[in-house]
Formats: structure tokens, sequence, C-alpha cells
């Protein structure tokens, strides 16, 4: 049976003709739309995460502790709250880290009369800290240590970052919605459109005795049809725009977020876009169902 | 096969209320051929329309094949229609299928298993003597030939009951009483056949027992 109600569906899905190409062209518009603000959300997540993992705070000391007070000062900072690991750094090994950074201009830092760096704490700040309010009372209370001259880290761009990423994943949601609504709409009108094709045809399934189901559900699965066509189409434009235009993106996200690669929809992101095309389908085949019950 | 018992039918209510069937009892027993005759508006249809549960009654008991017809739930409806074959003055077969497909359409539709469609599409056809015109589109078929691919379709499932709602009312003479030997020889393969027409002559010429309708109301059962 259920063979012969596909073949129906899709006998349907001809007869819906062109209201029916323009629904899944909506569906196509809607979630190619969710999917791109989806990809840059996702891409900008990446860089956000991988930011917050990186932030760093460091207390700059007045003056170099004695080794055997490092390891009192650190359980100090410690103890502070908020913070993730401790890492002291001495002048010695500060200067090597700029020796390092430099490269062959490593010559420079020999030319200075003595070593001109301060020792510091390079403090990582735990999950819950790594916020613009988190750093800012983290390096208030360093600030108030008397061993601390200076403090400097704050994670406010990662958070402006994060925004961005936000104003996406809203962005996306919003535009989406608005067309998935049109697409539904569409749906409807297309599914009502062959309610009416098929009126003779339901009339004398009910006077035989088909059951509702048998009467209804090629309608379902003709909306269905349409929008997992729609989120095909979506995806395949969404993939082919991403084959073309990430090798041309990817040398700017890495000189501005550090991103090495830009990456695409995993596998149960695809399959969720596909879902929500044929529920969207769906929806719309349900909604004529009820228009047509009226 | 078909008992009603004081069967009523009202239509609307306030100054709309008509009274379409009034005290209506019969029985027609299993394999019987019974007409029903009577003026338009006397109410044949809507008394069809019943056994079949199109409409419900306003009051009485009907019966067919045992079933309580009036206390079917919705969802058991199409069970009393597939013992049930039904044929109207229109053919109202589907314009886009053939003959053919018009019989397997029906028989997929009520879950005939597919192994079983071809032999039985064809073997109504071949009941009603139309194996030939298979593969015509119904609009390619005279009146008589779409009425004949009607019945086709009506007894392809084997149905108990075979109800012709004025099936002759648009075809001249000959085509009628080929369709009423058609009809003839269904029932004497051993369908119960309730017919309804408002030809007299028809009725007469048919020679069976004959229930007669007026104004909503049985008003003779002779034959």
């Amino acid at each position: 049976m259920f063979p012969f109600l596909v073949s129906e569906a899709l006998r349907d899905l001809r007869r819906a003709g062109r209201v029916g190409l323009a629904a899944i062209l909506l569906i196509t518009l809607s979630l190619g739309a969710l999917g791109c603000f989806w990809l840059l959300s996702l891409n900008l997540g990446r860089a956000v995460t991988q930011w917050r993992e990186r932030l760093r705070v460091v207390a700059y000391l007045r003056e170099e502790p004695k080794p055997a007070a490092v390891e009192d000062l650190v359980a100090r900072v410690q103890a502070l709250g908020g913070i993730q690991r401790v890492r002291y750094v001495s002048r010695a090994e500060a200067l090597a880290l700029l020796k390092r950074s430099l490269g062959p201009q490593a010559s420079v830092v020999e030319q200075l009369p003595r070593n001109p760096l301060p020792a510091s704490l390079e403090l990582t700040p735990d999950e819950e800290t790594a916020t613009p309010e988190g750093t800012r009372a983290l390096v208030q209370r360093l600030s108030a240590l008397p061993e601390v001259e200076e403090v400097q880290g704050g994670a406010e761009w990662v958070e402006s970052l994060a925004q961005w990423q936000r104003l996406f994943q809203l962005t996306g949601l919003g535009v989406g919605a608005v067309l998935a609504l049109a697409a539904i709409l569409t749906v409807t009108t297309a599914t009502t459109l062959v309610l009416h094709v098929r009126r003779d045809e339901m009339e004398i399934m009910r006077l035989v005795g088909a059951t509702e189901t048998v009467i209804r559900l090629p309608l379902l699965l003709q909306g269905m049809a349409q929008g997992l066509l729609g989120a095909v189409v979506a995806l395949v434009g969404l993939e082919g725009a991403y084959i073309l235009l990430a090798p041309r993106v990817e040398p700017l996200l890495t000189l501005t977020l550090g991103l090495g690669r830009a990456v695409f929809l995993s596998t149960p992101q695809v399959a969720l876009l596909l879902a929500g095309g044929a529920m969207l389908g769906a929806l719309g085949g349900l909604l004529a169902k009820g228009r047509a019950e009226v | 096969m078909i008992r009603l018992h004081h069967v009523g039918k009202v239509f609307g209510s306030g100054p709309a209320r008509r009274v379409a069937l009034s005290d209506i009892s019969f029985s027609v027993a299993r394999g019987e051929f019974a007409v029903l005759n009577g003026p338009s508006g006397a109410g044949k249809t809507t008394l069809l329309r019943l056994i079949y549960r199109e409409e419900l009654p306003s009051e009485g008991e009907i019966e067919i094949a045992g079933i309580d017809v009036p206390a079917l739930r919705r969802r058991q409806v199409p069970r009393l229609r597939r013992s049930i074959g039904i044929v109207f003055q229109d053919a109202k077969l589907l314009a886009g299928r053939t003959v053919f497909e018009n019989i397997a359409f029906v028989l997929r539709v009520i879950g005939t298993p597919r192994k079983d469609i071809t032999p039985r599409a064809f073997s109504a056809l071949k009941a009603v003597g139309l194996s030939s015109r298979a593969q015509a589109y119904p609009k390619q078929l005279s009146q008589g030939e779409a009425q004949r691919a009607s019945l086709a379709r009506a007894i392809a499932k084997s149905p108990g009951l075979l109800l012709a709602d004025e099936p002759t009312g648009n075809l001249d003479d000959d085509m009628a009483d080929e369709i009423l030997e058609v009809i003839r020889e269904i029932w004497q393969r051993g369908t119960t056949v309730f017919l309804a027409t408002h030809q007299a002559g028809l009725a007469a010429h048919l020679k069976r027992r004959t229930l007669t309708l007026a104004g909503g109301r049985l008003v003779k059962d002779e034959g």
C-alpha cells in the first residue's frame, strides 16, 4: 500500500504545478537563509571558543620574587578564585620568550644594557570567569595584591565576537522563520489546489471504502516531498557556495579570527535541515487538510 | 441483507425543516433483486445514502448484512462501504485514468493485494462486456460504456450488495436495456441488487419486487 500512496503523492506533486514549484523554491530560500546564517554562526562560534580557551590575564610583578616565594605567591593568586591555571614567568624566561618571538631580529635584545622585562603571572581564567564581568573582577582582585604592579587582559573583544555570533543566530532564525511561514502558506495553497483537483477522486475513494489515512496520506506525503526537495536544493546550494567561497575566505579568517579553515555543517546538522524541510512541507499539507475539512 | 425499521430523515430545523423520509420499514433478503421506484424528490437517493451511511437517519434502525449502520463510528464506515458496490446516474469515472486504471485504483485504495488487482479488474470488465475498452479513457466511451465501466468498478471488489441510483437515467432505451441486462447478470451471480429509478415503466419491465416511495413515505411494496 505504501508504494501506491507514494506514487499518488508524486502524482499530486505534478498536479500542483507552478504553485508546487513556488512552494519548493520558498522552502529552498528559507532553509538556504537559515543554513547560511547557521554556517556563519558555526564558524564564529568556533572562533569564540578558540579565543575563550586562549584568553589570558597577565599580572606584572613589582619585583621578581625569590624562588622560594614563587610557590606561595602562585598559591595566593590561585586562591583568588575563577582561575583555571597560573603560570609564573620569570624575567629571564620573559626575555627568552621575547627573543624567540622576534626570530631573526633577536639580536636587538642582546644590545639592551639590562633585562627590562618584569616577572609576571600568566593566568587562564576558568569558563565562568572568561566573560567581560568575570575578567574585570579578576583584574581588580589581582590589582589589590601588593606584589602586583599592573594587570593586563580582558574578555571584551571575545565577548563582542560572541555577540556577533548571537546576532547571526538570531538573524538566521528570524529570516528563516519569516520565509518558513511563507513556505508553509505556499505548500498549503499548493495542497489545497491539489485537493480541488482530487475532489472527484476523494469522493470515489470514500464511496468505495478507502480509509481516511489512505485518502489523506498522499497529501501529507506530497507536502513532505516538496519540503524535502526544497531542503535538498538549499543544501546543494550551500555546499556549492561553501566549496566556491571557503578557499577565498579562509586566509581572511586566519588573519582576523585565527581560524585555520571554515567548516561546513556536520552530518547531524544536515539531517536536521532535511528534517526541517520535510516538516515544513508536512505542516503545509496538514494545514490544507484542515482547510479542506472546514 | 437490508433491513430498515421505522426510519425517518429530516433535514434542517425551524422554518427550513424538511421531512425527506418518514416511517420507512422494509427488508431485502440476501440475493434478492428489489427496485425502489418513485418520482423525483420522493426520497430515493436519500434512502440509498442512509444505506451506505453518507447520511444518518433522524430516527429508526438500519441494518446492512447484520451491521447496525447508524451505530458505526466514522472510522468503521469504510468497512461497510467495502461490502457495498455503488453506481450512480453519472458514471463518476476519473477522467485522467483509463477504464482499467479506474478499476485498479479502487482495488488499490481498499488494500487489495497487488497480484490480485489485474485479474480482478479484468474479470469485472469481462462481466460487463467491456474487456476490449480497458485502455480507453472515459471521454472516449459512449454513455452506455461509461456506465458499464462504472458497474465493473462497483463489482470488482466483489460486494454482497449492489446499490444503483438511477443507473439508466442518462441513457436511451437500448443502452438502458443493456445496462439492466448487465445488472441482472450480476444479480444472477449472487449479488443482492437494490436499484432506484424514477421510471415506473422500467420498474415494471424488470418484473421484480418494487417498493414505491412518494413524498418520503413507502406507499407500496409489491411483487
